[in-house]
């Protein structure tokens, strides 16, 4: 009864940070066509931002969460404008994207680990204390982390179904040339795109370094997490995401209890793959997407 | 991909002797090796890129488990590294073969994710194996060294052999050797009716299915070819250093090898070959910036990105006349005029 509490704290908790994170890739899959390999430096970007302000600017470090949502934002914002407004379109441009998404990821961690230095620091934007289920303790940290991910759901949900501004995204994402026919301005949705997945992933940022550490290198595995989640779910499907996020956390937190932490990303990959095989367009995907 | 002529062929053997003749600097030398190493590697990656159209991550995978191979076969088991390296590339094919089988059914950014995360776990295993396969004077040493890496195996043995003042020359030239073979099949694949069932494969699909080409076996055959020459780079590697790590999986070494396909370009088959001599180079020149080499590295690629996407290979190619007709016909074509 204990482990399977253990399991479903640690579970929901991991689930819950990479529905934020996983979002934010969705999005800018589903909506605009980028891979973003520059995901993961976002987050950093955004753990910075946070512990920037906390400790330097001596900001209540509760706001990190919104300096981190803002900064980042306008980090993915600037790389649209400046690099990935001028491939889209040319010959390639998927792969282009990549690559020049992977090159950003690069700069700016190389940027983070010379201006901020290569040692682990603890992100102050954090709770302490918590409370006890039947002997299990659960740290109010992961608490706020399962509050926060849902306040945040409800509030990319509602932006999308409820505002003029989710319509226009989810009018591009369907075709974005009837949407320029219909007067939509294409270009401020795109660059609105751009600024709320990298809200997302500052925030998700934050979620993460607050239970782990905070490190110039600690994007790389949320976000690996976040494709893996993105691939299982079908590109683009921010439903089908969020499901698979929590479906994930949980299943790890079952490894890692039950089989040992170094065979967790392994054996979801090796799920993933067999699924893949089954369903190359991922359990929620639209058939014939995947291989176009 | 055009249709590629031998004639690059004879030009890098010549470059390749008449480098340590001019040159027969030690450290020069070292780093020729390497580059030499690293451009067999970005040859052979843009070979799955441009030819069978799949944006694989898992180059720098299989060029691990070369590596490892050798490392594994000679240090645990005493097999000599001349054995080792054939081996290293029958073992990297299968594993190749395996991979791509698993990620051949899936298309553009689907491939691109599940051959980093396929990457990053092999990293992962590696780093946090701490069971000890065997003890030695004390030392618990894993099956794949953990994230210390292997390092007590031989190398080629070319010191023994050779006398002194020449005696690095030898991994040199074994490197020169396998890039020029790697680079002759990559024109033969390219040149034979069986290059053409790829680039038909790759410009138009739904046709060349129709006429009877199937897709799945052109694409794991290129997997095959391109991971066995990689992973005989990673055993060349492995045995040239005599220490084989974990850290050939790290993110920053993927992105210099990149670099060398962006930076060339992929279009022409010399490309890549062109980009690791240019981007080896820049590296010597900023060695004194070596704590802003990943931003460098990254800003040049933006560059190339953004103003020639074809790389400096593709702009070479643009001075041909015949060339410049060309793509100005395509871009007509393109925009419809």
């Amino acid at each position: 009864m204990e482990s399977i509490i253990q399991i479903f704290v640690s579970g929901l908790t991991l689930g819950a940070m990479y529905a934020v994170g996983t979002v934010s890739l969705s999005l800018l899959w589903g909506a605009v066509n980028v891979l973003n390999m520059a995901h993961g430096a976002l987050l950093v970007i955004g753990g910075y931002a946070s512990w920037y302000t906390a400790t330097r600017l001596g900001i209540p470090p509760f706001l990190g969460y919104f300096s981190a949502a803002l900064v980042s934002a306008t980090m993915a914002v600037l790389m649209y404008l400046l690099i990935l407004r001028w491939l889209k379109g040319r010959r390639g441009a998927d792969v282009l994207i990549i690559v020049a998404t992977f090159a950003i990821a690069m700069i700016l961690e190389n940027v983070v680990l010379n201006v901020f230095g290569g040692y682990a620091v603890a992100q102050p934007a954090k709770l302490s204390g918590g409370v006890y289920i039947s002997s299990v303790f659960v740290p109010a940290q992961n608490i706020l982390i399962m509050v926060l991910a849902l306040v945040l759901m409800a509030l990319l949900a509602l932006i999308l179904q409820r505002t003029a501004l989710g319509r226009s995204i989810r009018a591009v994402a369907q075709n974005s040339q009837a949407a320029v026919l219909m007067g939509i301005k294409v270009q401020h949705t795109y660059i609105a795109v751009y600024a709320i997945a990298g809200a997302f992933a500052g925030f998700s940022g934050v979620l993460w370094s607050s239970i782990s550490t905070l490190s110039p290198t600690m994007g790389f595995d949320p976000m690996l997490k976040a494709f893996v989640i993105c691939v299982a779910a079908g590109l683009g499907q921010i439903g089908g995401a969020l499901a698979v996020a929590i479906l994930l956390g949980l299943a790890e937190a079952a490894i890692q209890y039950y089989v040992g932490v170094r065979f967790a990303l392994p054996f979801l990959l090796l799920a993933v793959v067999a699924l893949l095989i089954v369903r190359p367009q991922g359990l929620f995907g639209i058939h014939g997407k995947a291989r176009q | 991909m055009k249709k590629e002529s031998y004639i690059v062929l004879p030009i890098l053997a010549v470059l390749c002797i008449a480098l340590p003749l001019f040159y027969g600097d030690r450290y020069v030398i070292g780093q020729a090796t390497v580059a030499l190493i690293w451009a067999t590697v970005a040859l052979n990656w843009n070979l799955v890129f441009s030819m069978a159209g799949v944006f694989s991550l898992a180059q720098l995978a299989f060029f691990a488990v070369g590596g490892y191979t050798l490392a594994v076969l000679n240090g645990h088991f005493g097999i000599s590294t001349w054995i080792a390296l054939p081996v290293a590339g029958l073992v990297t094919m299968m594993v190749g073969m395996l991979s791509g089988a698993a990620c051949l059914r899936l298309r553009g950014a689907y491939v691109a994710l599940l051959t980093l995360a396929l990457s990053q776990a092999l990293y992962l295993l590696i780093v946090t194996d701490t069971a000890c396969f065997r003890t030695e004077g004390g030392n618990c040493i894993p099956f794949t060294g953990g994230s210390r890496g292997l390092s007590r195996y031989e190398d080629f043995g070319f010191r023994e052999f050779l006398p002194y003042p020449v005696s690095h020359i030898g991994d040199y030239g074994l490197a020169a050797a396998l890039l020029i073979v790697s680079l002759f099949v990559a024109i033969l694949v390219s040149r034979s009716p069986f290059g053409l069932g790829f680039r038909s494969i790759r410009d138009n699909e739904q046709y060349a299915r129709a006429r009877g080409l199937n897709r799945f076996r052109f694409q794991l055959s290129v997997f095959a070819i391109s991971a066995a020459f990689t992973g005989m780079a990673g055993a060349l590697y492995a045995g040239h250093f005599r220490v084989m790590g974990p850290n050939v999986l790290r993110l920053d070494v993927m992105l210099f090898v990149f670099a060398m396909i962006v930076v060339g370009g992929g279009l022409k088959i010399w490309g890549p070959l062109l980009g690791a001599a240019i981007i080896t180079v820049l590296r010597e020149v900023s060695v004194s910036f070596d704590s802003w080499q990943p931003t460098i590295l990254g800003g040049i690629m933006l560059v190339v990105i953004l103003l020639a996407p074809q790389g400096v290979s593709g702009l070479l190619a643009l001075v041909d006349p015949r060339q410049r007709a060309g793509s100005r016909l395509e871009r007509r074509k393109r925009e419809g005029i």
